[in-house]
């Protein structure tokens, strides 16, 4: 069985050429190693800026990494040749945040769900193609009299539906799903999580799901990677992560996720989390804004180790040092 | 602070109504609230609730398509809807501001935030230009923007979107403002980011004992920050209480539909409990309830009449099952 996406090492600078002195340099993602398993959801979580897209940008082939291996299916994607990238498709379909941009507005529901189907050949007869799409369709939730409809006659709920449809047409074995509902009505949320979870039951998809929401994150993730400037600086199982926080990064980043339960209270984490500038070159990534921060962090360097059984964490106080600002989970 | 009970915003039986190729789509139909000094009101609604309509309704600055069919907003006694432009434009910024959902799109690429900041002040303030950029700065730090002096010099670009929402909370409160309308100000920014603009308003507007209006879809944002909330629904006001009080016991079941349809983060749920069905479009309201063809307990009733506001202990809820109660 191969494992869905195995991501080892992988390094992502973008650079700009210039045409007198040094080329510019962004680093995007460093050394980033994540495995997808089979049937399962991980979620990817951070901030915005953090890397999270380019990683789903490196992963569908769409930007080519620096350094390191990014495997989907048992294949290498920075070193597929045209035609075995299409197959690699059939396997691999992603949904992308705002179901407004990503549908084409002068296509109907029928051409957008056709559209996989004539690239790849399949389901050409028309009657068999009919029945497929109406019981895609039924299958997110939307009914056949909706195929001849174009997208603006749809909410938002609505067209991140089609766009989920899209993503199945070709019964694919991995999702990538880049800040879903992120765009979506709280309640609209709701009903497209439920679905997603559903699709990935019955469909036995392995999800990556990309999202800054850790309350979504919990819903849906088998396992969590928190990523910060470009790093993962957490990794567990999706139970054992909001029980047991350990980076502080995790740790502020769940006590910022507002709540009814603190009802008629500013959440703890609201404190506007100071900032350490003179510790923006130290070998911790989190250190500028860390509350935790010892001298060790300046200069030892950034490791993700195992710290409590398939929980991976990076920071180098933690094992010597209680944390103190325990989130209310 | 003063009376608390003085009330500095009053809308009463407000009517918007959009004009389009078939007719006139009212969307907004006779929405009521009273803000009192130093209070926040959270507006709370899905897309298509009409909250942002209403929300751009209180400064005139709805689109030209939409216009005030009827219904008053009271400021300080004046009617803003029948006011003359040039009254208005004393009130608007000065007396009453607003942030938007994008702070990036809310500011001007071409002018360095400085030259953004003092613009206003010059407006509305008798004061030289040296006054305004010292006071500009003063803004900047109270809004928690350090080296000010020298952000002061750059462009928007160079913020991030967190940053740039303080240079639009700075903006806003630069003439002291007794209302601030705050439409959607952190669905654009990450949860920390979120948290950490929502405990500066906060703390700015206890300062200033200014009133708020905070416009919003998600009911947890506003938990924190709100003394009251008003949930709008197909543009009518469905339940409107202290927040404390909704928050413990939601009384309309679309209210308790929005409170649970919410991803706990303090527990895993196998799956999510949901409001069936789609809020209606705009035109084609229901002839009883609005709510009620998305109603688990509607009633015969229910789709018959449109219930009125029930007022039980100084809470609205519109629900016949709340008649009497």
């Amino acid at each position: 069985m191969t494992i869905p996406v195995k991501i080892e090492h992988l390094f992502k600078t973008y650079t700009r050429r210039r045409l007198l002195g040094k080329n510019w340099e962004k680093p995007v993602l460093k050394d980033v190693s994540l495995t997808l398993e089979e049937n399962h959801v991980l979620g990817l979580v951070g901030e915005s800026g953090c890397g999270k897209s380019t990683l789903c940008k490196v992963l569908l082939g769409i930007e080519k990494p620096t350094s390191g291996l990014v495997t989907a299916n048992g294949k290498d994607v920075a070193r597929l040749s045209k035609s075995e990238f299409k197959k690699l498709r059939r396997v691999m379909q992603v949904v992308y945040q705002d179901p407004y941009s990503s549908l084409d507005p002068r296509m109907n529901v029928r051409q957008i769900l056709s559209e996989p189907l004539d690239i790849h050949g399949l389901k050409k007869d028309r009657r068999e193609r009919n029945e497929f799409l109406k019981e895609l369709l039924a299958s997110v939730g939307l009914s056949e009299t909706q195929l001849e409809r174009y997208p603006h006659e749809f909410s938002g709920g609505q067209r991140q539906r089609i766009c989920i449809a899209r993503a199945l047409t070709l019964d694919p074995k991995i999702l990538v799903a880049d800040e879903p509902v992120s765009a979506l009505d709280v309640s609209v949320q709701a009903q497209i999580l439920n679905l997603l979870k559903e699709i990935k039951k019955s469909r036995r998809l392995s999800v990556l799901f990309v999202t800054h929401d850790f309350a979504v994150a919990r819903f849906l993730c088998d396992d969590i990677a928190v990523m910060y400037r470009g790093r993962i600086v957490e990794r567990a199982p999706a139970e054992d992560l909001f029980t047991r926080p350990q980076h502080p990064y995790t740790q502020a980043l769940l006590s910022a996720v507002p709540s009814v339960r603190a009802a008629g209270l500013v959440p703890a984490a609201a404190e506007p989390s100071r900032e350490y500038p003179e510790r923006e070159n130290w070998a911790c990534p989190f250190a500028a804004r860390c509350s935790h921060a010892q001298p060790a962090c300046a200069d030892t360097p950034f490791e993700l180790k195992e710290v409590l059984p398939h929980h991976a964490c990076a920071c180098c106080v933690l094992p010597f040092k209680k944390t103190k600002s325990k989130p209310e989970v | 602070m003063t009376q608390p009970d003085e009330p500095i915003l009053e809308v009463r039986d407000l009517k918007i109504e959009f004009s389009t190729e078939e007719g006139l789509l009212p969307v907004l139909h006779g929405l009521s609230y009273t803000l009192s000094k130093g209070r926040v009101l959270a507006v709370v609604g899905e897309s298509g609730s009409g909250k942002t309509v209403h929300a751009l309704s209180i400064l005139r600055l709805l689109p030209p398509t939409a216009h005030i069919s009827g219904g008053e907003i009271r400021y300080k006694g004046k009617n803003l809807a029948t006011l003359s432009r040039a009254e208005l434009r004393k009130i608007r910024g000065n007396k009453i501001s607003m942030i938007f959902q994008d702070p990036a799109a809310s500011l001007n690429p071409v002018l360095t935030i400085g030259e953004q900041l003092t613009e206003t002040l010059l407006a509305h303030r008798k004061m030289s230009k040296e006054a305004a950029r010292a006071r500009a700065a003063e803004l900047l730090e109270k809004v928690g923007i350090a080296d000010a002096e020298k952000r002061l010099r750059e462009y928007p670009f160079q913020f991030s979107g967190g940053m740039c929402q303080r240079v639009m909370i700075a903006m806003a409160l630069a003439l002291e403002p007794d209302v601030l309308v705050a439409d959607e100000p952190t669905t654009a920014l990450d949860v920390t980011v979120q948290a950490q603009i929502l405990k500066l308003i906060k703390q700015l507007q206890r300062q200033s004992g200014m009133s708020a209006v905070f416009i919003t879809h998600n009911l947890a944002v506003v938990a924190g920050i709100a003394d009251d909330v008003l949930v709008l629904y197909a543009g009518q006001c469905m339940e409107q209480a202290p927040a404390a009080e909704l928050f413990a016991r939601p009384l309309h079941p679309y209210t308790q539909g929005l409170l649970s349809s919410l991803a706990p983060v303090h527990e895993k749920v196998d799956i999510l409990p949901v409001i069936k069905g789609h809020p209606p479009v705009p035109g084609q309201l229901p002839k009883g309830c609005s709510f009620a063809p998305r109603c688990p307990y509607a009633t015969d009733k229910c789709r018959q009449e449109r219930p009125p506001l029930f007022e039980e202990n100084g809470r609205f809820t519109r629900c016949w099952l709340r008649e009497g109660k």
